[in-house]
């Protein structure tokens, strides 16, 4: 009987899990393998007669491939680029947010909105405000007499990335501000009272207690982002559709290219293969950082 | 309590799987009834319709059913081919002639000759559109629908302010696109520039203009040549060194270059009728047209088409064979082009009456006897895609030269 009932016990988280589980093996994990199946394949999909298993060739092609090299240049750029963007904006407006001012409550569902824009909306907004013929930014840089002439920030080579990455960073800031205000209301207030009779100034509790305590929190919001943000693309496709050139390539763009506009999808599979194992990359840093810290307060 | 329960819920399951499995046994022998075809198409003006059309098929074939998707023109292509390769293609849709030599190695189409060979209409449609169409196995797969030829759009008023004339070769246009280029406000900077160009996907309709007519072509080797080096080259120039280009040209697209020539910000830009009505109602008698230029070795300008084609997996191909050559017949093919904003196919709608439209009716019909088409090649549908955008913004940002662009197409079409 008791036995029976243990067996019942351990089998019930399981089946409780089921349901998920099996959402998730057919909506991620076989596609994931299916992809990672097709990197090894030459498969043109208006080539039927071509397919074959290349094994590494496409890998192989990749290093070789100076369009490869950019986007993963311009990735690089991206992640670290939006990122940092915004969790400078973000700690900012927390920080702000977390001060009394009668309007507090209105101005923290406000800064949501750029959050719950849809991207495509956000795409088409800021590629008109960008707009080198008639964009309100041009019109107002020249008013200020900053600029002489419109400037086509999205059709030149060296300020198209940097102008989609400003309008990804007015998207993506608000999640850094909600997260790391949340952090910020659990810190106990008694520890800054402590630290102020122990004669601290403002930087050094800044920095000894606000820091320290959100980093949790930080390291999992940024982890987070960077998953995100790397694998974004609408922005940049419906901005600059990767261009002009090879400007705003990136990794995932150039893969989305490579499978719907050359219908080469061995290739772009191996291109997202790539994408996979630099964002695994990443995320095993941090639980290492992770496992580190736990150590550290064990 | 719960065994009631349980069997009052077991109950209504029971009961409601009969009554679905009852429902769909009556609709199926329904279906036997009722052959449907499912019809993809897209539209530029997202408010045309082509209900009536499909009404008065319907009402002239009861048994066949048409069910019309409007697919997102942008998305089109891919989702053809990804539908294609799945499997699940839709009985007709409509395509563009460069898309066939993927579909035909594809063996997704069906070859439409038995059907054509007896049809009454066949001499109604125009023999270059024929011509056009055929593939190059000799079979017809496409059934023509709607046709369209790129030609110059003008700005009347600016011309006859400045005193220029229609330019007849490309050095004239040259010359006029200069002197088109201007500051109109005196504040030192240039307010109206001569030639739109579009830099984006769709601009080798542009690029052809000036570079197929002068020399260079898609044979092999023939990208490549000291002509077609230097006519790229010329091309390049406009923007480059000429600057009668809005600074924007790498990334301009549709909307960008019909919204700067309806701004005024572009004086000329190329493009087809479908576009004319739009251009009349936001410039009425200061937008004209004329054929483009001539280059160095003749004139060439794009024959934009749409056919209509039937896929090899369809299960009722008789009854699309009726809708698509409904479509192609006179009087129906021209309550279609009211919606598409473009040109019938059919001889007999040579006179229709094109009201306001007219001039760009002639300058597309003084257009035909250069229209040609882009090779029918495999590769050509990703030359369009995205190595053309991409190679042409490069060379536009000054980071390949002129040979080094027409080297990437001509390894594009042809390998090393």
């Amino acid at each position: 009987m008791i036995r029976a009932l243990r067996r019942k016990t351990d089998l019930y988280p399981y089946s409780l899990l089921l349901p998920a589980l099996t959402v998730t093996t057919f909506i991620i994990f076989i596609p994931l393998v299916y992809t990672f199946g097709l990197s090894f394949f030459n498969y043109v999909i208006w080539k039927p007669h071509e397919i074959k298993f290349v094994f590494l060739g496409n890998y192989k092609k990749a290093l070789e491939d100076e369009v490869f090299w950019i986007s993963f240049r311009n990735t690089l750029i991206w992640i670290a680029g939006v990122i940092s963007l915004q969790l400078v904006l973000g700690f900012i407006t927390a920080l702000l947010l977390n001060r009394q001012f009668f309007w507090r409550s209105l101005a923290r569902s406000l800064i949501l909105i750029p959050w719950v824009t849809p991207s495509v909306i956000t795409a088409l907004m800021w590629r008109w405000l960008y707009d080198g013929n008639s964009g309100l930014i041009n019109d107002i840089l020249v008013r200020l007499g900053i600029l002489d002439r419109y400037f086509p920030w999205l059709a030149n080579g060296s300020t198209a990335l940097p102008a989609i990455m400003f309008a990804l960073m007015w998207q993506g800031f608000p999640f850094f501000t909600v997260m790391i205000l949340a952090g910020l209301q659990a810190i106990p207030t008694e520890l800054y009272e402590v630290a102020k009779v122990d004669g601290a100034n403002p930087m050094q509790m800044f920095f000894h207690i606000t820091l320290p305590m959100l980093m949790p929190i930080l390291l999992t919001t940024i982890l987070l982002r960077t998953i995100w943000v790397a694998n974004s693309l609408d922005i940049i496709f419906i901005m600059t559709g990767g261009g002009p050139g090879y400007a705003s390539h990136t990794l995932p763009l150039y893969s989305y290219i490579r499978a719907y506009k050359g219908l080469d999808f061995g290739y772009a599979s191996t291109i997202a293969v790539y994408l996979t194992l630099l964002l695994v990359m990443i995320v095993t840093m941090y639980v290492i950082r992770i496992l580190k810290t736990e150590e550290r307060f064990r | 309590m719960k065994k009631t329960a349980a069997l009052f819920l077991l109950g209504i399951i029971v009961s409601t799987l009969l009554f679905a499995g009852g429902k769909q046994e009556a609709s199926g022998k329904k279906e036997a009834e009722v052959q449907s075809v499912n019809f993809w198409f897209h539209l530029d003006d997202p408010e045309a319709r082509v209900d009536s059309l499909i009404q008065k098929f319907e009402q002239e074939n009861p048994g066949i059913k048409i069910e019309a998707e409007r697919v997102p023109w942008d998305a089109y292509h891919q989702r053809l081919l990804t539908a294609v390769t799945a499997g699940s293609p839709p009985d007709v849709s409509q395509v563009k002639l460069w898309w066939q030599p993927q579909l035909v190695e594809l063996k997704a189409l069906e070859p439409l000759d038995k059907w054509i060979s007896t049809w009454q209409g066949r001499n109604d449609i125009y023999d270059r559109v024929w011509e056009l169409t055929r593939y190059t196995d000799g079979k017809q797969y496409l059934m023509p629908l709607q046709m369209v030829i790129l030609y110059m759009y003008y700005r009347t008023d600016m011309f006859k302010k400045l005193g220029l004339s229609i330019p007849e070769t490309r050095e004239e246009f040259l010359d006029v696109a200069k002197k088109l280029t201007r500051d109109t406000n005196g504040d030192g900077n240039v307010d109206v520039y001569g030639f739109g160009i579009r830099g984006a996907r769709g601009g080798h309709d542009w690029w052809g203009a000036f570079v197929l007519s002068s020399g260079a072509n898609f044979e092999k080797g023939g990208l490549t040549t000291p002509e077609a080096i230097a006519a790229n080259q010329w091309f390049i120039d406009l923007y480059r060194v000429h600057k009668v280009s809005p600074p924007t040209t790498p990334n301009d697209g549709f909307k960008e270059i019909i919204a700067n020539m309806q701004s005024g910000r572009t004086a000329t830009t190329i493009h087809h009728i479908g576009s004319a009505k739009g251009m009349v109602d936001a410039l009425g008698d200061k937008i004209s047209a004329f054929p483009v230029p001539e280059g160095t070795e003749g004139r060439w300008t794009s024959f934009g088409d749409e056919e209509n084609a039937i896929f090899s997996a369809s299960k009722v191909k008789e009854a699309a064979w009726k809708w698509i050559s409904f479509l192609a017949t006179k009087e129906n093919n021209l309550t279609w082009q009211k919606a598409s904003g473009q040109i019938s196919v059919n001889k007999s709608n040579a006179e229709a009456d094109y009201g306001e439209l007219s001039r760009f009716v002639k300058a597309t019909t003084e257009s035909a006897d250069f229209a040609g088409v882009l090779p029918a090649h495999p590769a050509t549908a990703e030359f369009v895609e995205s190595v053309w955008p991409t190679t042409m913004q490069r060379a536009f940002l000054g980071e390949i030269t002129s040979k080094e662009m027409m080297e990437i197409f001509e390894k594009h079409f042809y390998g090393e």
